[in-house]
């Protein structure tokens, strides 16, 4: 009996997979919904049945592997994010800025008006800024669209993540200042993490580049040393309890500004890619537990309409003047809807510093598991109405 | 619906079409960003015409009608300008070049307009491989029965076109060896190549457009996809065979230079076209496609092998005097250099062992395009 015990526990994680995959497979065929949806949905029943066979350490497997499908697709991102043309119109930059800034202001005011306390507050505003590269990503791939709304939505993801992480960073600093009064730790906490994490992924960006370069194989090589290299990033921040998510993204926008004109990088990384984004969404929701997100729920309902109606309303205000149609302004704000993974893998990480939050935001909990299912369709749906989708 | 009178204007008269590629700046493949771009140019006025082709990866530009190489180089440079400031904006590159070097057809979108959807429906995955980018040239004629003669008699000079403006040389990721690539798209279609040897309009209009139109194939002029075809309406005739050029100032250079050569033609010093003149049409054709500049064609009168290059070169020449009275002689010089240094078809085939992609291919065409380098 033991040893079937200790199969199962081996078996669950390639079986939720592969139920996961097929799962998605099917509803996505009947229903067209976006398949990372019901990959979460999946991973979310299969932790509550069996909560024991799911529970994962900081250093599992799992963790890692969905640390790296993670920076392979926060790598992707960094990869189509086009620097000059946020310096060349202006305004797709600002309306990053002010959605990001007006979500982190909004939500702290009603978290506030909820009476949570002030910290926690901040945390959750801090977290509600960010929108989930992985769910944007992915829609964006599967539905093989492109036009403004698809090119606007992949720049603000990455604003938004760059700035989600340095505010959520440095919170978290206030957050070891205020519990252990040390300075020092708080700024290794925040400060220093972000900018070493920022420079390792940019000094591989050059380097990596440079290599391929020399040995003349861009073309056929580009895709396995970038993957390589976002493997090793991974394990090195993790090591080093630096931020995977601002080194992949740095990797990825230092590589695209310093090549000369690579081969493109396979959307997805290929089949690997998407074996690995099956892991992810299953993995991201199973660190989820039901009495959070029963607890938190009414809370968090109130705050996704609210980060929906800024982010939405802010991007729209300046569609006009950013060369857009009022209409592809809104549909790109409502793209913007997705923020799961990417809030589990900061709290995840922030674990591994000693702080648990998750517990302390149950609001968060239930944010994570309506949006990692319903994020998606909302971007499925805004590219579909903004005709940008593949299909006719 | 009948043929439409064909409304003489003034000869010699010019006027430049371009399909021009929209490029994503993430990948370099090519984007679904037409109904963006046009929205965009449509709250300005735009120095030129600008419409949406069949895919949405494509637009098209239009000139006004002119005399003059330095008008028309004028207004070609303003139009590029507003399109790459207007790209920037949207984050899309713009480029020239008669084939994207690498992307799949099967992903393109037809743009959704009722003529494109027809068309789309009838010739099935051929309307998206039709994603290739040409130059048309317009030539103004005094009445149909010039239209018709300078048709005809530009056959034999076709191959120069094709080799000048060769500019596809790549086709989904793979080197054709063709110069032009793009013309192989196009002849897959039924109602393309030559047109039917008549050099009378009355005759073209009773006896074969009329009898044509009875078969139910074709509606207007529009149906047929012929290397040259008259265009009533405008009263001229339209050269379909250039790629688009990677500048436009090749662009320019090119209807110049059929200016010169149709000012030429209609002094009738030439012996006149013939039916038989179509023997080696084909042949030359292919050769012109395959071997650029370095083709070598069978002259339709005396059956005699001549190097094309040689061919264009002689014929440059000859258009001189013709084009220093229009005003095309920079036109022209512009060739003679293309003649020497190679044409955008061996550019791209450089810049792709410079930088060992394709992506590097649609980079420099990219750069090309807006005159900065």
């Amino acid at each position: 009996m033991p040893d079937f015990l200790v199969i199962s526990a081996e078996l669950a994680w390639p079986l939720a997979v592969l139920l996961a995959w097929l799962a998605g497979e099917f509803i996505h065929r009947w229903t067209r919904l976006p398949r990372i949806s019901v990959y979460g949905l999946v991973g979310f029943l299969c932790a509550q049945a069996f909560p024991d066979l799911f529970a994962t350490e900081g250093s599992s497997p799992v963790t890692l592997l969905a640390n790296v499908a993670f920076g392979l697709i926060l790598f992707e991102l960094g990869y189509r994010v086009n620097l000059h043309w946020l310096r060349i119109n202006p305004w797709v930059p600002v309306s990053g800025l002010v959605e990001t800034f007006a979500t982190f202001a909004v939500v702290y005011l009603i978290a506030q008006l909820w009476g949570l306390p002030p910290m926690t507050s901040l945390l959750l505003a801090s977290l509600a800024m960010s929108t989930s590269p992985a769910g944007v990503l992915r829609v964006v791939n599967e539905s093989r669209s492109s036009g403004q709304v698809t090119e606007r939505v992949l720049h603000l993801v990455a604003m938004n993540c760059v700035l989600a992480v340095l505010v959520f960073k440095v919170i978290v600093g206030f957050w070891v200042f205020q519990t252990s009064g040390s300075l020092t730790q708080a700024i290794s906490h925040s400060l220093i993490e972000l900018v070493a994490s920022a420079l390792l992924g940019a000094i591989f960006g050059m380097l990596v580049p440079a290599v391929l370069r020399h040995l003349g194989t861009l073309a056929r090589d580009g895709t396995v040393a970038f993957a390589l290299v976002v493997v090793i990033l991974v394990a090195i921040t993790h090591a080093a309890d630096l931020s995977p998510v601002l080194a992949t993204l740095a990797f990825g926008l230092t590589a695209r500004h310093r090549r000369v004109a690579f081969t493109r990088t396979v959307r997805n990384f290929g089949a690997i890619g998407e074996l690995m984004t099956v892991l992810l969404f299953v993995f991201a929701v199973s660190t989820l537990s039901w009495n959070n997100v029963l607890f938190g729920g009414g809370l968090a309902l109130v705050l996704l309409l609210a980060r929906f109606l800024v982010k939405t309303v802010s991007v729209a205000a300046f569609a006009h003047v950013g060369g857009i149609p009022w209409r592809k302004g809104i549909l790109t704000g409502v793209a913007l809807s997705p923020m799961s993974v990417f809030v589990v893998l900061l709290l995840e990480q922030t674990k591994y510093a000693g702080i648990v939050l998750v517990d302390e935001l149950a609001a968060v909990a239930a944010m994570t598991l309506f949006m990692e299912v319903i994020g998606p369709i909302f971007t499925q749906r805004a590219l579909i109405l903004a005709r940008e989708t593949a299909q006719e | 619906m009948p043929l439409e009178t064909f409304n003489g204007g003034t000869p010699l008269t010019m006027g430049v079409e371009l399909e021009l590629q929209l490029v994503s700046f993430s990948d370099y493949d090519l984007t679904a960003s037409s109904p963006d771009l046009l929205h965009l140019l449509a709250r300005k006025p735009f120095p030129g015409n600008v419409t949406p082709e069949i895919t949405e990866s494509m637009i098209e530009i239009n000139s006004d009608v002119h005399t003059k190489h330095s008008e028309l180089l004028a207004q070609l440079h303003q139009v590029r300008d507003t399109l790459v400031t207007a790209g920037e904006q949207l984050n899309i590159g713009i480029a020239g070049g008669g084939t994207h070097p690498f992307q799949k057809w099967v992903e393109r979108r037809i743009f959704e307009k009722p003529r494109f959807k027809q068309v789309s429906q009838l010739y099935g995955y051929l309307a998206k491989q039709f994603t290739v980018f040409g130059q048309h040239v317009h030539i103004g004629c005094a009445n149909g029965d010039d239209a018709l003669f300078l048709l005809h008699s530009l056959s034999r000079y076709l191959p120069h076109f094709i080799a000048l403006s060769a500019s596809s040389p790549f086709v989904q990721g793979g080197d054709t060896l063709f110069n032009s690539a793009r013309l192989n798209s196009v002849f897959a279609f039924p109602m393309s190549g030559r047109a039917p040897f008549l050099l009378s309009w009355d005759e073209f209009e009773h006896s074969y457009f009329a009898k044509m139109e009875h078969t139910g194939v074709i509606k207007s002029m529009k149906d047929f996809y012929w290397d040259i075809r008259p265009k009533p309406e405008y009263g001229t005739i339209e050269l379909r065979v250039c790629d688009t050029p990677l500048t436009v100032e090749r662009a320019a250079a090119l209807a110049c230079y059929l200016q010169a050569l149709c000012a030429y033609l209609l002094e009738r010093k030439e012996e006149p076209p013939a039916e038989d003149d179509y023997l080696v049409y084909n042949y030359n054709r292919f050769q012109a496609c395959r071997f650029g500049l370095d083709g070598t064609v069978v002259h339709p009168k005396t059956y005699e092998s001549l190097s094309l290059r040689e061919d264009i070169l002689t014929t440059l020449r000859k258009m001189d005097p013709y084009a220093e009275k229009l005003g095309g002689t920079a036109a022209l010089n512009h060739l003679m250099q293309v003649t020497h240094m190679g044409s955008d078809a061996q550019y791209l085939r450089d810049q792709f062992a410079a930088s060992g992609s394709v992506e590097g291919i649609v980079d420099a065409a990219v750069r090309r395009f807006r005159g900065r380098m």
